[in-house]
């Protein structure tokens, strides 16, 4: 029976575009996600006055609070529905399944999603760090000296006492994405590294190394969403928006439910349903990858594998080619580049590139579903979009 | 602009209407919980209503200081410069002997003798001239 409120097959991204990435200087975040939109406004062979819609997150290099109604300016259109979202690293989805919504619901007609950030050459490493952490509690949580990437150890932690994950086993997912990065045009890292190398690394709060830690990078990303009605008259095949789901469960790290399962569960499940397919159907996953051992919990939440089996299931192979779910095929925030708010569009990118099958020597064979996952503040926020080609509709 | 200063003067709560009571009860070193009067719910942070039943008759109760340890992570990369000289320290999980979880520092030079379960005991530590943390301590028992 159709359903007039799913989301499922209604909407499609027929646009992708990106800006250099990795250490890019001398450009400001609006210079960055501009070009990341007119990229994407030329793969899909459209043209701006299309545009009546524009998501975006914020910039920690740039001063800007509606930096999507900068964003518009700076390209000069003058959209009718736009906002500048922020649920830390779930914005990427968060903002897909909302432009989504926003063209079923009749908002707009085509909305450009898009983010970009200088965190590396327009900011100081303290600076850079620092702005991620202060969006925390300065009461109850920022006085005791808590890193960002605090609350996503002291998960990964407990997930190794509960269940005997090993250093080695969150290791493997820096490697692999290391691995995917080196067949990637454009990643920030390319030089291999072992095992060794990233347990030789220097602690940054434990359990993690610094190979344990996604980059900090200058970058964007942008998206193109229309309805699928419209999405035919494009020029690339449209890569339609299946189900979405998200979750919120918690602002302060103490009060999360439980530290070694998250509302990834509740988000795909949701999303999962509205696309009528399970995680065994998924053939590309793009996974925020801000630490290596977020990865193995989202693949356990996520469904790929059952509740404490990551660590054996990363070891085995099945996050990388010819494995059960080839994940983040770009490289990731781990290899590829992270500029912060903005790492996750480049997920969601890659995931659309999969899907076209245009991914050259890093394309894996007869994908046609995919998901991409986003999360952000200490696993406070999830959200997930399932995708598909014509042929999954 | 001021950012080199400000990245070495370390972040302090600015009490608000909520949780006044809380920051000036730990200078008589107390931590201080709320308990539901209407439905026995026990909470940290302090808050207008009950997270469970939204009365908001609330009582304050002050914790005993005896919590054992759910997780933690040694910092060794300082979140600002302010925290540079700190290093290595632990950001410890307690779970409160009356059920709440909160988030807190480990004082004493006991790094290596930490362990998931561990009894920890409240210290409270003046952090500057009108601030005092509730930090832990291992219990030594």
């Amino acid at each position: 029976m159709a359903n007039s409120r799913s989301l499922r097959g209604a909407v499609a991204i027929v646009g992708v575009g990106q800006s250099p990435s990795g250490r890019v200087p001398g450009r400001s975040p609006l210079d960055l996600t501009a070009e990341a939109t007119l990229n994407a406004l030329t793969d899909a062979g459209m043209d701006k006055t299309e545009i009546d819609g524009v998501l975006t997150g914020n910039a920690y290099a740039s001063s800007f609070h509606r930096f999507s109604i900068a964003l518009s300016e700076y390209l000069n259109i003058q959209p009718s529905f736009s906002n500048t979202l922020q649920v830390s690293g779930a914005t990427a989805g968060a903002a897909v399944n909302m432009a989504a919504a926003a063209i079923h619901g009749g908002l707009a007609n085509t909305v450009v999603v898009a983010c970009g950030d200088s965190l590396l050459t327009g900011m100081t490493p303290d600076r850079a760090i620092r702005a991620m952490s202060e969006g925390r509690d300065q009461q109850y949580e920022m006085p005791f000296g808590i890193p960002v990437a605090n609350t996503f150890a002291m998960t990964a932690h407990r997930h190794m006492k509960e269940f005997g994950t090993t250093a080695e086993q969150m290791a493997r997912v820096a490697v692999t994405f290391r691995d995917h990065a080196r067949r990637t045009p454009g990643a920030q890292k390319t030089e291999p590294i072992t095992i060794d190398d990233v347990l030789n690394s220097k602690m940054v709060t434990s359990p993690y190394h610094q190979l344990d830690c996604s980059l900090i990078s200058d970058g964007a990303a942008a998206l193109i969403l229309t309805s699928a009605e419209k999405a035919k008259d494009f020029a690339k095949e449209p890569i339609y928006i299946l189900g979405a789901g998200e979750h919120y469960t918690h602002e302060h790290i103490f009060l999360m439910p439980e530290l070694t399962q998250t509302g990834a569960v509740q988000a795909a499940r949701q999303a999962y349903k509205m696309a009528g397919v399970s995680a065994n159907n998924i053939d590309i996953a793009g996974i925020y990858d801000c630490f290596t051992g977020t990865v193995l919990m989202m693949l356990e939440d996520l469904g790929f594998c059952a509740k404490g089996e990551s660590g054996p299931f990363v070891e085995a192979g099945e996050i990388s080619y010819g494995g059960c779910i080839p994940t983040n095929t770009h490289g990731g925030m781990l290899s590829y580049a992270h500029p912060g708010i903005p790492a996750a569009w480049f997920h969601f990118v890659e995931v659309v590139r999969q899907l076209r099958g245009n991914c050259g020597q890093r394309q894996v064979a007869e994908a046609e579903l995919g998901l991409v996952h986003t999360l952000g503040a200490g696993f406070s926020t999830q959200a997930t979009t399932v995708l598909g080609k014509a042929s999954t509709l | 602009m001021s950012n080199k200063e400000t990245a070495l003067v370390k972040p302090l709560p600015i009490p608000d209407g909520d949780s006044e009571v809380f920051w000036k009860a730990l200078k008589t070193n107390k931590l201080l919980l709320q308990n539901c009067i209407d439905c026995g719910h026990i909470q940290y942070y302090q808050q207008a209503i009950c997270r469970l039943c939204q009365s908001k008759n609330l009582e304050h109760l002050q914790a005993s200081g005896r919590g054992t340890i759910h997780s933690y992570s040694v910092v060794y990369r300082a979140p600002s410069a302010a925290f540079k000289e700190d290093v290595p320290y632990a950001v410890l999980l307690v779970d409160l002997e009356e059920g709440p979880r909160m988030i807190s520092k480990l004082v004493g030079n006991m790094i290596d003798q930490l362990d998931f379960d561990k009894a920890v005991r409240l210290k409270v530590v003046q952090v500057s001239d009108d601030v005092y943390l509730p930090c832990f301590e291992l219990d030594k028992e």
